[in-house]
């Protein structure tokens, strides 16, 4: 029988590192998922799906056993996906050097690259570029809740954020959203 | 902001939790009543409903990992291994250690140190010339091995690295449409096969069981080596499926693991 996800919690938290490899079968899916949509970007979205794990395998202990594993997952998903846009921002803000407040907007109207619109559907780089236009929370917001289903409840406790917060985000973020997707059909 | 305005931004919110499928029973049933009465909501809510659908079509959304299950795990195992090998270093420890060596050492140092040496004179006379310890057969040839396994595990690691990149999804190559970017890894390769020779120890018995599993590393990656820095991307899938058939990823880490033991 496969063991459940508390008992590999135990066994990560002991140490064990057999235990990562049905973690990740079961896990890693749902985690590289919720990166790829925040992120957008596939070779940055593995690097999560790998930082991920080791933090799981780092952390294990702090594990409260009482709640589920994925949404435990899902939150370090997320702050490593927050970590890694910041990182890149920074970098491209220290190559491109641009007038105040403009470092955010030019990450999110970029052009995409010939590879890039080769590769993807036009579809599928506006929704990227409408979802990097949105401030990091609330981008994790709704990731959360169209791209992984998660509960409004479940997403508080994911983020750290008070439930009326999480219900304002996802509103601003539906506007957001429909104002920079406006006349694009699936 | 007036009563009514903010009483209806409240409405807005309800109806993008609506049209997101975030209500409960009651909550939504007077989210659809209040859009019975309000022509404003009623064009948000359908506009909400309109993007919604559009994000079904992202791929995302149902997007595979890149690379194969085996190679994810091997790489996560890999990065923890190395975590748990590293100790974290110790400032503060450090800076007691110093601190208590030189308060006690000036003091120690003059008091114990010449009244030993003048009893070590005593009792053995005039210094003696040191032998080298003779190491016998036995613990020489277990020294080889452990660094005949070392030597390999080492080698597996690296070349499991290169080969990792090249099954995964390379980038695309600055200098060439459509062609992708291994210069990188064929760098490496040359590398690497270029330190196999050299490599004695990986020819020692004690690494018998993974001669098998070094030939067929050494093989890929002398592929590897001979591909141009900007490869076309049929040869790359080329090289992945002479990977895939061999399973030559899983091969390297269940044998890393045999020899590290």
């Amino acid at each position: 029988m496969d063991a459940s996800d508390r008992e590999l919690m135990g066994r990560l938290a002991r140490g064990d590192r057999e235990a990562l490899a049905p973690l990740m079968e079961r896990h890693s899916r749902r985690v590289h998922r919720i990166a790829l949509a925040y992120l957008r970007n596939v070779d940055d979205a593995l690097d999560v799906v790998q930082d991920t794990f080791v933090k799981a395998f780092e952390h294990a202990a702090r594990w409260n056993a009482d709640s589920a594993v994925g949404p435990w997952l899902a939150k370090i998903a997320v702050n490593q996906s927050i970590d890694r846009y910041r990182r890149e921002k920074r970098r491209r803000a220290s190559f491109e050097p641009l007038a105040e407040g403009d470092h955010y907007e030019t990450l999110s109207t970029e052009e995409p690259s010939p590879e890039a619109r080769a590769a993807g559907s036009e579809t599928s780089l506006r929704i990227a570029a409408a979802l990097r236009g949105l401030p990091e929370r609330q981008r994790a917001v709704f990731v959360l809740r169209h791209y992984e289903e998660h509960s409004l409840e479940e997403i508080a406790g994911i983020l750290d954020m008070r439930l009326g917060t999480v219900k304002s985000s996802l509103h601003r973020a539906i506007h957001e959203m429909r104002r920079r997707l406006e006349g694009l059909r699936a | 902001m007036s009563f009514r305005s903010l009483l209806h931004e409240r409405w807005r919110t309800q109806v993008s939790l609506l049209a997101a499928d975030c209500l409960e029973a009651s909550e939504r049933e007077g989210a659809l009543r209040h859009l019975d009465s309000c022509a404003e909501c009623r064009g948000d809510y359908q506009a909400a409903l309109a993007m919604l659908e559009t994000l079904a079509a992202d791929p995302a959304r149902d997007a595979e990992l890149p690379v194969p299950m085996a190679f994810l795990v091997t790489r996560v195992e890999a990065r923890v291994e190395a975590l748990t090998q590293s100790r974290p270093f110790r400032w503060g420890t450090l800076a007691v250690g110093l601190a208590v060596a030189l308060v006690v050492v000036p003091w120690v140092v003059p008091r114990v140190v010449p009244p030993v040496v003048e009893r070590v004179t005593r009792l053995v006379g005039a210094p003696v010339a040191v032998e080298p310890v003779a190491m016998d057969d036995a613990a020489l040839r277990r020294v080889e091995r452990t660094v005949a396994r070392e030597q390999a595990v080492r080698y597996l690691s690296e070349a499991q690295d290169v080969l990792m990149t090249v099954a995964s999804t390379p980038h695309a190559c600055p200098l060439k449409d459509r062609h992708v970017d291994l210069s990188e890894e064929s760098r490496r390769s040359r590398e690497l096969v270029a330190r196999r020779a050299l490599l004695v120890a990986l020819d020692d018995d004690s690494v018998a069981s993974a001669r098998l599993v070094l030939e067929d590393v050494d093989h890929v990656l002398r592929e590897v080596a001979t591909l141009d820095p900007c490869v076309n991307p049929e040869e790359v899938v080329r090289v992945q499926q002479q990977m895939e058939e061999g399973r030559l990823l899983m091969k390297i880490r269940l044998m890393s693991r045999e020899l590290v033991g």
